[in-house]
């Protein structure tokens, strides 16, 4: 019986790989570079080196595969395509077009036209007026043959789907069968905007998470692995391939979620801050009962505000590969690093540049390297590492909102960098092979699906509408590849919509399963 | 003085429309959205005094009624305020001079801006009440005796009601209920008045004040939060804890409720009960009011010094509880009938906190 779990993570310069077994020991692991922008290299390597080191091909039955965590390459490192903006709900909206609060070189790149037409429901779900599909063909027709993908949002879609459903129909008559269609109640919840601007990403990042699973699927089969092929998820879960090509942005900034899952995984402590050292920057986020705590509120991706649910976590823009500015009076970190490429460049290693490294080496928290640092540079340089621990400081201070006394769980390639003593933490853990915390979080995460619905708040209507969350996220998750026979309904949220004379309420379910 | 709003200092606006909405009146975000579009389309937006403005000049009290979570799904049209001063101006014999927030707290402090750009026509340094309170008939207005009637209403899809009520009460009461079947949110413009009656029945300097607030806030975290409340509205921290209690009551159309918090640091060992009907009315310690309406309380998250909206409380979030004296008029016999604790239900006297200074 084929158990063992294998978890890449394809970074910005090198390539992570693990491979877990059933008894949740890891058998192997490697870093490889990353090859070329785009072209898998780095996929199939670190798989390879995986099966060198004694990996049976045989035995893998799970990979999954996670992207950096650099949230502001989103757009550069998933390639996009375009998309034509589809809005059901005129007159009403129009005081924000589609993609008004864009930054514009995004919106050019993104954007094949927009259109908001009749249509759209009321928050009972009562039609406020029939769709214009006439509209949406003309205006498809228009754009000819620039589109890649439609993305479609609706006043009041979360609780009256039909008029999206029906442009999707229009659209695929009028582009063919082929042509990627994002609906929005598929997407996010109520607010219009950063549902709809979700919405545009999962059709913008369609092509780029085609091309992944592309990938994948070729770098494990040049290595005759026949195994179930998963992308990890925005919230520390797994989901299909399959199902990551319909839901793309479910992926784009995944990161964080998969370190604080793997740093859970290799600590077993389940409340805890966890801290995950790169080579550019570091995140700090929470883990409660060993899920990341998610960040209530809209998502900021790409400058574009979005409803896109991803763990609370912190961007700290320092990593031991920032570079220190030693000349100034003023300590100045970063933004410029050269990531783990330190060899030959930063002082320890003989090369011109201090770095982030060379402080940590110089105060003692690391021996790297082959050069001595020596002199003006070792003063400037505790001052850089001074400066580096308060930045960090803040940041855990902040995550804990500098009240309970947690664990530090620290993990990344850059784990030496964090001192002992920090920010009020209880203790600071540092669990072995926490520099692959990222992968193995990608290998051990459980496959999740969520669901939402609004209902009056009734207590009738109230059951009927929770059966049907629950229900719906149970199918999200099976469709997302969770085992059937294990998956169970994890969070219920329940919001009350204010200020109304027919109280309504939101029901949101999410179900969690290990993979089938 | 008359200054400009424009893409600079919007969002400095909805940090302080969003404390002044006292834990209710929606998030202001959408409405600097809206503004920002308008702006760019139609050029920033004159904040004039009323000592600016003629005598007999037409004042249009305007904003949102409803429910905020809704008119963030069916966005503004842009055109309503068009709409309500074209119907205004019909029922006045007078076309709109300028227009008002009749509610600076939260989206309500916004959504005109975006309304005058587009109508061209200057908005007043000025609102109906200082802060957000979720009756319609809560104004300033009200107290100076300037009736709500006639109530214009439009939904941003043609749909135009006027509603003449016998007093303000039922004229809040069938907005609501108009509101409810126009989408569960409109567009309301009430209080008609000329500018001479305006200058002693509204409450002046809001919009500044909101902005001076949004400026002192802008550094972010905790500290510079309390540091604004302290210096901009004359407010002081009352308690610093995390939640340890929340109870959401009634099934109207209100979130009713108390949230309970436990004091840490400093407070380590007090408990702080917060009542809440949309907006934070009552704060209570070891069974005394410590501050209430009409002052402003407002709850920050002790994490990011962000303003809490009262449906966001969770059990476990660590907060800070402010409280600042709200505007002067409330504190009338009148205002306090209109506002004050036993107007939400509660069988206690407004106490005016000691050592606040009293807002003007």
């Amino acid at each position: 019986m084929p158990d063992i779990r294998v978890g890449v993570v394809s970074g910005a310069s090198s390539t992570d790989a693990v491979a877990i077994d059933g008894r949740h020991r890891i058998v192997a692991s490697t870093t490889v570079p990353a090859g070329p922008d785009g072209s898998g290299a780095g996929i199939a390597a670190a798989i390879g080196a995986l099966v060198d080191d004694g990996v049976d091909p045989s035995r893998v039955r799970w990979v999954t595969l996670g992207t950096g965590r650099e949230r502001r390459n989103v757009v550069a490192a998933h390639g996009v395509r375009k998309v034509a903006v589809i809005r059901i709900g005129a007159p009403l909206t129009l005081a924000v077009p589609p993609l008004a609060t864009w930054p514009d070189a995004l919106r050019d790149e993104v954007c094949a036209g927009a259109i908001v037409v009749r249509g759209g429901a009321e928050y009972d779900g009562r039609p406020v007026s029939a769709l214009d599909t006439d509209a949406v063909a003309a205006f498809l027709g228009a754009l000819g043959g620039s589109v890649d993908a439609v993305a479609i949002t609706g006043v009041f879609s979360p609780v009256a789907p039909e008029q999206e459903a029906a442009a999707a129909a229009v659209t695929r008559r009028r582009l063919g069968p082929a042509v990627h269609v994002s609906m929005s109640h598929e997407i996010g919840s109520i607010g219009l905007l950063e549902r709809e601007n979700a919405t545009v990403f999962n059709a913008a990042l369609a092509g780029g998470t085609a091309r992944l699973a592309a990938l994948l699927r070729a770098a494990t089969a040049e290595h005759a692995i026949d195994a179930e092929l998963f992308f990890t998820q925005n919230d520390g879960t797994l989901m299909a391939v399959e199902h990551a090509l319909r839901f793309p942005a479910l992926m784009i900034a995944a990161g964080p979620g998969m370190s604080m899952r793997g740093a859970a995984q290799l600590s077993g402590v389940g409340d805890a801050v966890v801290v995950d050292v790169g080579g550019q920057s570091t995140s700090v986020g929470v883990l409660v009962s060993g899920v990341p705590r998610e960040r209530t509120g809209s998502t900021d991706i790409a400058g574009v505000r979005t409803s896109l649910r991803l763990p609370d976590a912190r961007h700290v823009p320092v990593g031991v590969g920032s570079v220190v500015a030693l000349d100034s009076g003023e300590v100045a970190i970063g933004p410029a690093s050269i990531g783990f490429d330190l060899a030959g460049r930063a002082l320890a290693f003989g090369g011109t540049l201090a770095t982030v490294a060379d402080a940590a080496v110089a105060g003692g928290r690391v021996a790297l390297g082959s050069h001595d640092v020596q002199g003006a540079a070792r003063r400037g340089l505790a001052r850089a590492l001074k400066r580096v621990d308060e930045d960090l400081a803040v940041a855990v201070e902040r995550a804990t909102a500098g009240r309970a006394v947690t664990p530090l769980v620290v993990v990344g390639a850059g784990h030496w960098l964090v001192p002992d003593e920090l920010g009020g933490a209880s203790e600071v853990i540092r669990p072995p092979d926490g520099a692959l915390a990222h992968a193995i979080g990608a290998a051990m995460a459980l496959v999740s699906g969520q669901a939402e619905r609004i209902c009056p708040r009734r207590p009738d209507r109230r059951r009927a509408a929770l059966e049907e969350a629950r229900a719906a996220a149970l199918a999200r998750a099976i469709d997302a590849g969770a085992d059937p026979a294990s998956v169970e309904v994890s969070e219920v949220e329940e919001v009350p919509l204010t200020h109304l004379l027919r109280p309504a309420l939101r029901i949101r379910v999410r179900a969690v399963g290990p993979p089938a | 003085m008359a200054f400009n709003l424009d893409a600079l200092n919007l969002r400095a606006l909805a940090r302080g429309c969003a404390v002044l909405g006292t834990g209710a009146g929606g998030d202001p975000d959408l409405g600097v959205v809206m503004a920002q579009h308008a702006i760019a389309e139609h050029g920033p937006v004159a904040v004039v005094d009323l000592a600016d403005l003629d005598d007999h000049a037409c004042v249009m009290p305007c904003g949102m009624i409803g429910a905020p979570t809704i008119a963030s799904e069916r966005i503004w049209s842009g055109d309503e305020g068009a709409v309500l001063a074209g119907i205004f101006a019909a029922l006045h014999g007078a076309p709109v001079a300028a227009l008002m927030c009749f509610q600076i707290g939260g989206a309500n402090g916004l959504l005109p801006v975006t309304w005058a750009a587009r109508c061209g026509l200057p908005l007043i340094d000025a609102d109906g009440m200082g802060r957000t309170f979720s009756g319609l008939h809560q104004q300033a207005m009200h107290v100076a005796g300037v009736s709500a009637s006639p109530v214009a209403l439009t939904d941003g899809r043609d749909n135009t009601l006027v509603l003449r009520a016998t007093d303000d009460v039922w004229a809040a009461r069938l907005a609501g209920d108009a509101a409810a079947s126009l989408g569960g949110v409109c567009a309301a413009a009430l209080c008609g008045m000329p500018v001479v009656r305006a200058r002693d029945a509204v409450v002046t300097g809001t919009v500044s004040l909101a902005l001076r607030l949004g400026d002192a806030l802008a550094e972010g975290g905790i500290g510079s939060a309390l540091a604004a409340v302290e210096q901009v509205l004359g407010g002081e921290l009352l308690i610093e804890g995390k939640i340890v209690d929340l109870e959401r009551r009634g099934d109207g159309d209100l979130v009713e409720g108390s949230a309970t918090v436990q004091g840490s640091g400093a407070a380590v060992g007090r408990q702080l009960r917060l009542e809440l009907q949309n907006e934070y009315l009552l704060a209570f310690e070891d069974g005394e009011v410590r501050a209430g309406v009409p002052d402003i309380l407002c709850v920050f998250a002790t994490d990011t010094g962000e303003p809490m909206a009262s449906e966001t409380l969770r059990y476990g979030q660590a907060v800070a509880v402010v409280a600042a004296p709200g505007p002067a008029v409330w504190r009338s016999p009148r205002g306090l009938e209109t506002v004050g604790p036993r107007a939400f239900g509660y069988d206690v006297d407004y106490v005016p906190r000691a050592g606040a200074q009293a807002r003007a």
